[in-house]
């Protein structure tokens, strides 16, 4: 088996906060993450994609097909958007790390045809990420 | 601004509605720390040639430092009411007093009691940061990784744990 990682980068804003929380605890809870009108980060996706090198071509998967799964599905979806308001999959979800790259998984699994979604790691800074794959049995 | 504002009510629906868990994938939050310490690699265990041939200039005897990066990785449910794994500003005071605290501008070998018998490489200083960080009580600590320096790294996942995925 062979992995093969593509990265993209985007642009986008969000904010934290529950209404079933009180102002004061969506504060103490989310920080200035709670900032009324948002803020905005420079994300990192890095897909990683698993399977055997195609005995032809010598490719796990075409990596200009990739590159056009990641432009329709993220970067249409969330480039330079406010991921609260005009991203429908985050709808009713709090716009972490966590959440989005599971929202990003949930999107690209069924589009990935030659080989197999093996990881989703989306950086929200240099410091902080969240890893979604596939646990388990190897591919 | 009245787009953001109506839909905002859409969020009333936040905090009962939860993702339900996908099937066979696993979600971990990874935070990067960064601290700089000195070290000596030298063992009373082997004579002064053995030390020298085997560590090098690593041995040389008022030590050196680095700037180390420390990766960790914890998994855990997504709160659906704060849509984390765990609260960072509790996953870094927790950090901050189990490791950062105590490693950062100091003395591996003579400030850290567990360096006191034990070579401070980076593999040892991987396990070591590992037992600090696994009592992390909200979430699963899976595991650790210290970059030495921008050309070196090291990884640890406990007995049974699993590597970089």
């Amino acid at each position: 088996m062979v992995l093969i990682t593509r990265k993209i980068e985007f642009s986008a804003s969000h904010l934290y906060n529950n209404p079933a929380l009180s102002p004061e605890e969506n504060r103490r809870v989310f920080g200035k993450c709670n900032n009324p009108h948002g803020h905005g980060h420079n994300y990192t996706l890095e897909v990683t994609v698993a399977g055997e090198p195609d005995p032809v071509t010598g490719m796990v998967l075409d990596l200009k097909e990739l590159k056009e799964i990641l432009e329709r599905e993220v970067m249409q979806r969330m480039d330079h958007r406010f991921l609260n308001y005009e991203v429908a999959e985050l709808k009713g979800q709090i716009p972490t790390c966590e959440n989005i790259a599971r929202v990003i998984w949930e999107l690209l699994e069924p589009k990935i045809k030659q080989g197999r979604l093996h990881r989703v790691r989306l950086y929200e800074s240099a410091d902080l990420f969240a890893d979604c794959y596939r646990n388990g049995a190897a591919v | 601004m009245k787009m953001a504002i109506d839909n905002r009510s859409d969020l009333a629906e936040l905090g009962r509605s939860s993702a339900a868990p996908l099937r066979g994938v696993k979600i971990e939050l990874g935070r990067r720390y960064r601290f700089a310490a000195s070290h000596r690699l030298h063992t009373e265990k082997l004579s002064e040639e053995e030390n020298a041939r085997m560590f090098g200039k690593c041995a040389n005897p008022h030590g050196h430092g680095h700037n180390y990066m420390l990766e960790i990785s914890v998994s855990g449910d997504v709160d659906p009411a704060t849509g984390m794994i765990a609260n960072l500003a509790e996953l870094d005071t927790f950090v901050e007093r189990e490791v950062l605290d105590v490693f950062d501008h100091h003395s591996l070998n003579e400030d850290v009691e567990a360096f006191r018998n034990v070579v401070p490489t980076t593999e040892n200083l991987c396990i070591e940061i590992f037992q600090r960080l696994r009592g992390f009580p909200k979430a699963k600590l899976e595991r650790v990784r210290v970059q030495e320096t921008t050309n070196n790294s090291f990884e640890y996942a406990g007995e049974n744990g699993r590597v970089q995925p």
